[in-house]
């Protein structure tokens, strides 16, 4: 009898010391979780609240928002941008590795800007200064003049364009055309409008005769959502680190 | 000492009960104490100001320092942020005053602003869209009376003395060659008097529009097809009968396509406008509470 009552004694015991212990690493998840979260939202904060400059200077920093940032971009802007941000030109979708901005001048606030409110995305916000005008469609120029106006552009960037048709294009795009308006008169583009630069550094959709007498026929009307509201401001920002990171490197490296 | 932990310890059960309350006690009554509204403890991270609990965004601050000073946010003196930031506040704050004395309910030109705004987010996704070139086509085809020029139209409507008994003889009258105002005088016609133009028959020519809008339904509909020179048969109209000379006549030009694909597309920017404002107000509708005076049901055009 008093040795049933020692075994029952000791397993008793045996299971205080098994729920004790599974208390103890459930409080140790708990606390490691709690921690990690803290030290999470604590990275999300510096992220959020440095000022760009000194957040490019911080390792720590940068380190926590590419992780963040690459992750992000896999998820939302690879489908347009490409997963090697390198654009799709066949949808419009500019380069965010190469040093052409159409929108700032690429530093890290512009692009956290273009991401948090988009282009023409509806957002009031957003980049929606001007499109490019449907010049075939509307009538502003005809068949002729709207091939003069791609020789033109063509030859900024090309030597075997016709130089004759070059220069009625010249005159067109600097008169009926209007396209200095947007594009300047050196065709170097404005970054306030998000006018390209016409003189080849990069095509958004191409720098072919074909593709520029579609655009110039057709007109363009590039969009980009906003991002606010759908991702958290310390994705956006961490988005912003990440392109910013990619395309402020040696070339060879991006 | 061993303890048994196994057993119930009904004092120490109330201590706990009791500590947990004191605690979650003097939780609340800090929370009751201290809270200002619902205000949040601390400004967030994205944000560099709250203003009455709604934040004034990082982003937007660099933004606005950029823009207002067209330097590289790097490169602005703190008394240029400083400014910003304080605009930016006083802004909210007059915001905020606008909307606490409830000044969409009554100033004309805020609800204006704030119906534009609206549109303009409804809009959106209409305004990005760019039809092919067949869906213009198929449009046009659609509606092509939509797209014809005007014709251009100088006549005269005379209207024949009740009983309009004689209006055959005079028509036979015209037609055969005599001269207007002798048949006029000849069975009494008078003139409608429906193109005046500044108190004056207008004896010019009149575009079809403004004949359509002036002209009696039955009138216009027997004039369009006249040519210059012709003359109507007797008209019915609703003032009596009427005879309709057409001095000259130009009839209406069908638009090719070519010519007016640009407004083809912005009809079909229109209408797809409409639907999107009637669809969504159709559904603000659906999730309002509009309640109707008795004698305003009859005027409610969805009833």
């Amino acid at each position: 009898m008093s040795r049933d009552n020692d075994q029952m004694g000791s397993r008793s015991v045996r299971g205080l010391r098994m729920r004790a212990a599974a208390i103890g690493i459930v409080a140790v998840a708990v606390i490691g979780v709690g921690l990690y979260a803290l030290h999470e939202h604590r990275q999300r904060s510096a992220l959020l609240r440095a000022d760009p400059d000194r957040l490019l200077a911080d390792p720590s920093l940068t380190g926590f928002a590419d992780s963040r940032g690459r992750s992000a971009y896999a998820r939302h802007c690879a489908s347009c941008h490409g997963a090697d941000l390198a654009g799709i030109v066949a949808r419009g979708s500019p380069n965010l590795k190469d040093s052409v901005w159409e929108y700032g001048f690429g530093e890290l606030s512009d692009i956290e800007n273009t991401i948090l409110y988009g282009i023409r995305s509806g957002h009031p916000k957003s980049h929606n200064i001007a499109d490019m005008p449907a010049f075939g469609r509307i009538g502003q120029l005809n068949d002729a003049e709207i091939k003069d106006v791609v020789e033109y552009v063509y030859s900024l960037s090309h030597r075997d364009a016709d130089a004759t048709a070059a220069r009625r294009g010249y005159a067109l795009f600097m008169d009926k055309g209007s396209c200095y308006d947007c594009h300047g008169a050196d065709a170097s583009g404005n970054i306030d409008y998000g006018a390209p630069d016409l003189t080849g550094k990069g095509w958004l959709y191409g720098g072919s005769r074909a593709v520029l007498y579609d655009s110039v026929y057709n007109g363009r009307h590039g969009l980009c959502p906003a991002w606010i509201g759908k991702l958290s401001y310390a994705d956006i920002r961490a988005l912003a680190v990440f392109i910013y990171d990619r395309s402020h490197r040696p070339e060879a490296s991006r | 000492m061993k303890v048994d932990i196994s057993h119930a310890h009904p004092r120490r059960s109330l201590a706990l009960f009791a500590l947990g309350a004191l605690v979650g006690l003097a939780l609340a009554g800090y929370g009751l104490f201290t809270a200002k509204g619902t205000r949040s403890h601390g400004v967030p991270p994205e944000a560099l100001a709250l203003v009455n609990q709604r934040p004034i965004l990082r982003s937007d601050f660099m933004t606005q320092v950029q823009t207002q000073y067209s330097v590289r946010f790097a490169d602005s003196t703190p008394a240029q942020r400083k400014r910003v930031l304080s605009d930016m506040i006083a802004e909210e704050l007059m915001v905020q005053r606008g909307l606490d004395v409830d000044l969409p309910s009554y100033d004309p030109d805020v609800r204006q602003a704030l119906v534009a705004g609206v549109e303009l987010q409804l809009y959106a996704d209409v305004l990005a869209q760019r039809p092919s070139d067949a869906e213009l086509r198929s449009y046009y085809d659609a509606h092509r009376t939509k797209y014809v020029r005007d014709g251009v139209m100088q006549l005269r409507d005379l209207v024949v003395p009740a009983p309009g008994s004689s209006a055959p003889q005079a028509v036979q009258a015209l037609r055969g060659g005599r001269p207007l105002d002798a048949v006029m005088m000849q069975y009494g016609l008078t003139d409608s008097r429906r193109l005046l133009d500044s108190g004056h028959v207008d004896l010019g020519d009149v575009f079809d529009f403004a004949a359509r809008t002036r002209l009696d339904p039955a009138v216009f509909a027997a004039a369009s097809p006249l040519m210059s020179g012709e003359i109507s048969a007797p008209i019915q109209a609703a003032d009596g009968t009427h005879i309709v000379v057409m001095v000259k006549r130009i009839l209406p030009v069908q638009r090719e396509f070519a010519e007016v694909s640009n407004e083809v597309w912005r009809d079909i920017s229109e209408d797809a406008k409409h639907r999107v404002a009637a669809a969504n107000l159709h559904y603000l509708r659906s999730k309002a509470d509009i309640q109707l005076a008795d004698d305003a049901i009859r005027l409610d055009e969805t009833k």
